[in-house]
């Protein structure tokens, strides 16, 4: 019993972790309809921004976000201008490939320049809150808390301003809301760089929990990947809800199966949602079957 | 490349590369490469040029799939693997020669292709993406934990001693000519698909899926044999690789970057046409190889980092890949 | 057009950059092809290889190189068996090498002699360690550093002829979990270790791989908890070794005796990781720096060089597989290629074969007796080295210290049985 109720909390706990790291993609996949293969790598720099940060501030990473979000919006832009926005309407392989160039580019430029230590903060929180026989690692609750204000100030935003009314317009008929005046490129920047942003605040929260290294996007960009079509592309509350899946199937999958498995469980779980709701758990229906509006 | 594709008329050759005719500029080219095996130029470049020429026969298997039938798939690794470990282990448990090998471990490949594309033809775009990256992964999570079969993580050794019976070349040149022949038949089957009955289906389904319903045709089925065809391709091409390096390990066999590759080489060169895998593959691959190894001692990462440069660049100015670029300067021309 | 234009200048120059000839060679040198990952995810360990090799190859020519010719290296970026081969293969046909060595990684390790052997090539492994480089019947292959099943041997010999007296129970009370990365290192010494102990009679809790890219470690933990063991040993790379011991302590998972098993728990970057927790943890792995006693004084004086010359440029101590790599080279240099004339592969085979150098003439305390179709163990090995020495070190408070076998040893264990977390 308690094994379980351990099984699962974690599995919750890190699941908000990786619910955070995926709403910047789900936004963008949502918005521009593209998949932006160097998302790890977004991921990566990052996390490299807010170890500096921490380390020559000598304050916890936390703290680091005031920098490396906006920081991250800036280089969302910049790369949206010099490499998305070319290439948006063209057939999308080319937005793919293109990302997958920028992805080994930027793994690489961060060998040279970091090498391939590992960086690590010292821990926030010198234990876990025990509750009975249930561990809760103090980084991991203030992740979750940080994952749940951000999909409410995320929903906020989309739901109660101009500029997320001109988000959904954009999400559901791009033409239309040319027509309707809506500066669509303009909009497609803003996600852009705001799913950037988001990857940079997701850093600063991931940075006590993992060590930083040039390749480190890698084991987690298959599950960003996952989380965004299980959930729903574009819908936050789907990309809270699928990360919530793939933590507790993970955490749960490697107890009771084998942890030499590793992702194999929630890759089936996301074949299996790809059959019977092909849609993602909360998607725009028609999504996966009709196209997006291409 | 929305129009129907023309029916050769005659056999009138036409300058360069088009749809549904053979080009001048095809069969020169095969010209050059059975001239460069035969006259064993180069001889310091061998590996890069059994490499260009197996990884353009896979290109052209990957895009029966992606080009022509419109699946995406960064799931590709999958079926290189399937067919590679199946003759492999055939060859070593069943002592089965791979010349025989070859056609279970396609079989086997053209299989797990049908599963994959019942499971998920119906999907669009990203989802099928991610569907066959989500596939890929789960035969090589398998491929690494079943060691007794598998071999496991230490992979599967193939003895180095020339043999021609258990498909192990003696000579860089033999190597060579056996690429060659798989990628002129991997060109012969896509021109032949080009041209047929089920070409046409697949490119109306690609273009259209809802009108080639209305008109008929299942696109389920087509999407299915389309993803068997290029899965049997591409395994076939992985019994040749198996035999080439001697060595496979499931992390690298059956990863994603080798799946990207696939479908990049395609992209680059040129999605849906029949020279354009091939062109993709004669630049990309000796521009990694010959990066990694000028450049490889210079600066860990540097030759990666001009890779990865170029590859946005090359993207973004050749977003038809070279095909379609040769495809406008064609257009260019007066017509006689 | 200007767009094509333009693309066509960059990828022209791309290709310029790529065909590069490099600078003409001094033919009167020697020169072996180096093998390693330098990118990818291999590469953090490397380029710290890749760092010793070249401390060698720098002190040798210092000392006049090897008869009067200097060793010159070529390199090759390993960074996938694929890779390796075709890197291996390249400094082969083209450069025209007749002698490689590498590669720090097993799958690496086994595609680069895979490929060298094909060419009959001479090829020097210095760390790789799957079990499987020996026994392919190769002519050329020599695996200098332990095969896999010696890492498992010698913690299972420091728990039975150590452990288990300070912890005051017999072995077959003693409760031992296995946990492997499930890549080819780890399934290997884990492989190992079954059968060891099952031939010793001992049974081993819990035996379980787990995916070393695992971003989740609360799992793994919560099963050896559930477990309770007595002693943990663990195969791990630095990342999913850092998780694992953070995750260990978020859930107060606490044992007797931890043992982790190189790479991952020899890296220093590992008490950067997790502070001072790290004290206590024993590893076992080439030695980091032995009992000087037991080295040659030559060998001291080879060792002390190293270790200054490795910590002034990486500012920090030399991992065990770094001296380990360094050792090996130097073991070829002053063992192995003075005494060549042709340094054609099949002499250098003959010259190899005849080595018998006992413990303590390597830096890292290693001797050197290759296999030759002749151990009574498998009548197909051939190029092991018998004598390669894997000890258990620990982490200390001071350093980090050798404490078994004994005649290595530089400090007895201490911290035995491991305080809780809480306390450490």
């Amino acid at each position: 019993m308690n094994t379980i109720l351990q099984l699962v909390i974690s599995g919750l706990l890190i699941g908000s972790i990786y619910a955070l790291m995926s709403m910047g993609l789900t936004l963008i996949f949502g918005v521009l309809r593209v998949v932006n293969f160097a998302h790890g790598e977004f991921l990566m720099i990052a996390m490299y921004g807010a170890w500096a940060f921490s380390r020559l501030l000598g304050v916890n990473p936390y703290f680091a976000a005031v920098a490396v979000v906006p920081a991250m919006f800036l280089f969302g832009a910049l790369v949206y201008r010099l490499v998305i926005g070319s290439a948006i309407d063209k057939p999308h392989l080319v937005v793919v490939f293109a990302t997958m160039g920028l992805s080994i580019f930027l793994q690489n430029f961060a060998l040279m320049t970091m090498t391939a230590d590992l960086r690590d903060v010292p821990p926030i929180f010198p234990h876990s809150i025990s509750i009975g026989h249930i561990y809760i690692k103090g980084e991991l609750l203030l992740g979750f808390v940080v994952t749940l204000c951000c999909t409410a100030a995320l929903q906020w935003t989309i739901k109660r301003t101009f500029l997320g009314k001109a988000i959904r317009a954009t999400v559901q008929d791009g033409e239309a809301a040319k027509l309707m005046g809506i500066a669509v490129p303009r909009i497609f920047l803003i996600a852009f760089a705001a799913g950037s942003a988001l990857v940079g605040l997701a850093a600063c929260v991931m940075v006590p929990l993992f060590s930083v290294f040039p390749t480190v996007g890698l084991n987690f960009v298959l599950i960003a990947f996952v989380i965004v079509v299980l959930g729903g592309m574009g819908s936050i509350e789907g990309a809270l809800l699928g990360g919530f899946c793939v933590g507790v199937v993970q955490s749960v999958s490697a107890y009771y199966v084998a942890p030499a498995f590793g992702q194999l469980f929630f890759f089936v779980l996301f074949l299996l949602v790809m059959i019977f709701r092909p849609n993602g758990l909360l998607g725009q229906k028609g999504a996966a079957t009709l196209g997006m509006n291409e | 490349m929305k129009a129907m594709p023309a029916k050769p008329d005659g056999w009138r050759i036409s300058g360069l590369p088009a749809r549904g005719r053979i080009s001048w500029f095809e069969l020169v080219l095969f010209a050059i490469c059975v001239a460069w095996v035969a006259l064993g130029l180069a001889p310091t470049l061998q590996d890069v040029v059994v490499l260009s020429f197996l990884f353009a026969g896979l290109a052209l298997a990957w895009n029966i799939a992606g080009g022509c039938a419109g699946l995406i798939s960064f799931g590709h690794a999958a079926f290189f693997g399937i067919g590679a470990y199946a003759s492999t282990i055939l060859s070593q448990s069943c002592n089965v020669t791979p010349w025989l090998g070859i056609f279970a471990g396609a079989f086997a490949a053209a299989v797990a292709g049908a599963v994959l594309a019942l499971i998920c033809a119906r999907l669009k775009g990203p989802f099928f993406i991610l569907s066959s990256l989500a596939f890929a992964e789960v035969v090589r999570i398998i491929a690494l934990n079943w060691s007794d079969v598998t071999g496991g993580a230490e992979g599967l050794s193939i003895p180095p001693v020339p043999n021609l019976a258990n498909m192990v070349l003696g000579s860089k040149t033999a190597y060579e000519a056996l690429m060659l022949v798989y990628l002129a038949a991997a060109y012969v089957l896509t021109r032949w698909l080009e041209a047929s009955r089920l070409g046409f289906y697949l490119f109306a389904v690609r273009d259209n899926d809802e009108a080639a319903a209305a008109a008929g045709i299942n696109p389920l089925v087509v999407r299915t044999a389309a993803m068997a065809l290029s899965a049997a391709l591409t395994g076939a091409g992985g019994t040749l690789f198996a035999q080439y390096f001697l060595y496979l390990d499931p992390t690298y066999v059956i990863s994603p970057e080798l799946s990207f590759q696939f479908a990049l080489l395609p992209a680059v060169g040129g999605l849906g046409t029949a020279i354009g895998p091939i062109l993709g593959s004669f630049l990309i691959t000796p521009l990694s190889e010959l990066l990694r190894s000028n450049l490889g001692n210079a600066a860990a990462g540097l030759h990666l980092v001009i890779y990865g440069f170029g590859l946005i660049v090359l993207m973004l100015y050749f977003p038809s890949g070279i095909a379609g670029a040769l495809e406008k300067l064609r257009q260019r021309r007066p017509r006689p | 057009m200007s767009g094509l234009k333009r693309t066509c200048i960059v990828l022209a120059s791309l290709l310029f950059a790529a065909t590069q000839l490099p600078a003409q060679a001094d033919d009167n040198n020697i020169r072996i092809g180096v093998l390693l990952p330098l990118t990818g995810p291999l590469a953090k360990n490397g380029l710290e290889n890749w760092e010793a090799m070249q401390i060698a190859r720098d002190m040798i020519n210092e000392r006049g190189g090897i008869n009067g010719r200097k060793i010159e290296y070529l390199q090759g970026d390993a960074n996938t068996p694929n890779a390796a081969i075709s890197e291996t293969e390249r400094l082969i046909t083209k450069d025209g090498i007749k002698i490689t060595t590498g590669s720090f990684a097993s799958p690496i390790a086994i595609a680069v002699s895979q490929a060298a052997e094909r060419h009959g090539v001479f090829h020097w492994e210095t760390t790789g360690a799957a079990e499987i480089i020996t026994r392919r019947g190769f002519k050329h292959t020599f695996q200098v550093g332990a095969p896999a099943r010696k890492y498992g041997e010698a913690a299972i010999d420091f728990i039975v002829n150590d452990l288990a007296k300070r912890l005051n129970k017999p072995v077959n009370a003693l409760k031992i979990a296995l946990l492997w990365e499930n890549r080819a290192f780890g399934k290997s010494v884990g492989d190992g270790i079954r059968t060891y102990t099952k031939g010793k009679g001992i049974a081993l809790a819990f035996d379980e791989g787990y995916d070393q890219t695992s971003t989740d470690m609360t799992p793994i933990v919560q099963k050896l908890k559930d477990v309770g063991p007595d002693i943990v040993i663990a195969i791990s790379f630095p990342n999913d070794a850092t998780l694992f011991q953070r995750k260990a302590k978020d859930l107060d998972f606490n044992v007797a005796a931890f043992i982790g098993v190189s790479a991952g728990y020899s890296s220093p970057d590992l008490r950067a990781a997790i502070g001072d927790s790290v004290n206590g943890i024993f590893v076992a792995d080439f030695p980091p720096k032995v009992n000087a006693a037991v080295l040659a004084p030559e060998t001291r004086k080879v060792a002390e060089e190293f270790y200054k010359r490795y910590e002034a440029k990486m500012k920090r101590p030399p991992a065990g597989h770094a001296t380990a790599g360094f050792s090996a080279i130097w073991a070829l240099f002053t063992d192995v290629l003075p005494k060549a004339k042709t340094f054609e592969p099949d002499e250098l085979r003959d010259i190899a074969l005849k080595l018998d150098l006992p413990a303590g003439s390597l830096v890292n305390g290693s001797g050197i007796k290759f296999t030759n179709l002749d151990w009574p163990d498998d009548p197909k090995d051939a190029g092991q080295n018998l004598r390669a020495s894997i000890g258990v070190w620990q982490w200390t408070k001071t350093g980090n210290e050798e404490v078994y076998p004994p005649e290595l040893a530089t400090h007895q264990p201490v911290m035995v049985p491991l305080p809780e977390w809480s306390k450490r």
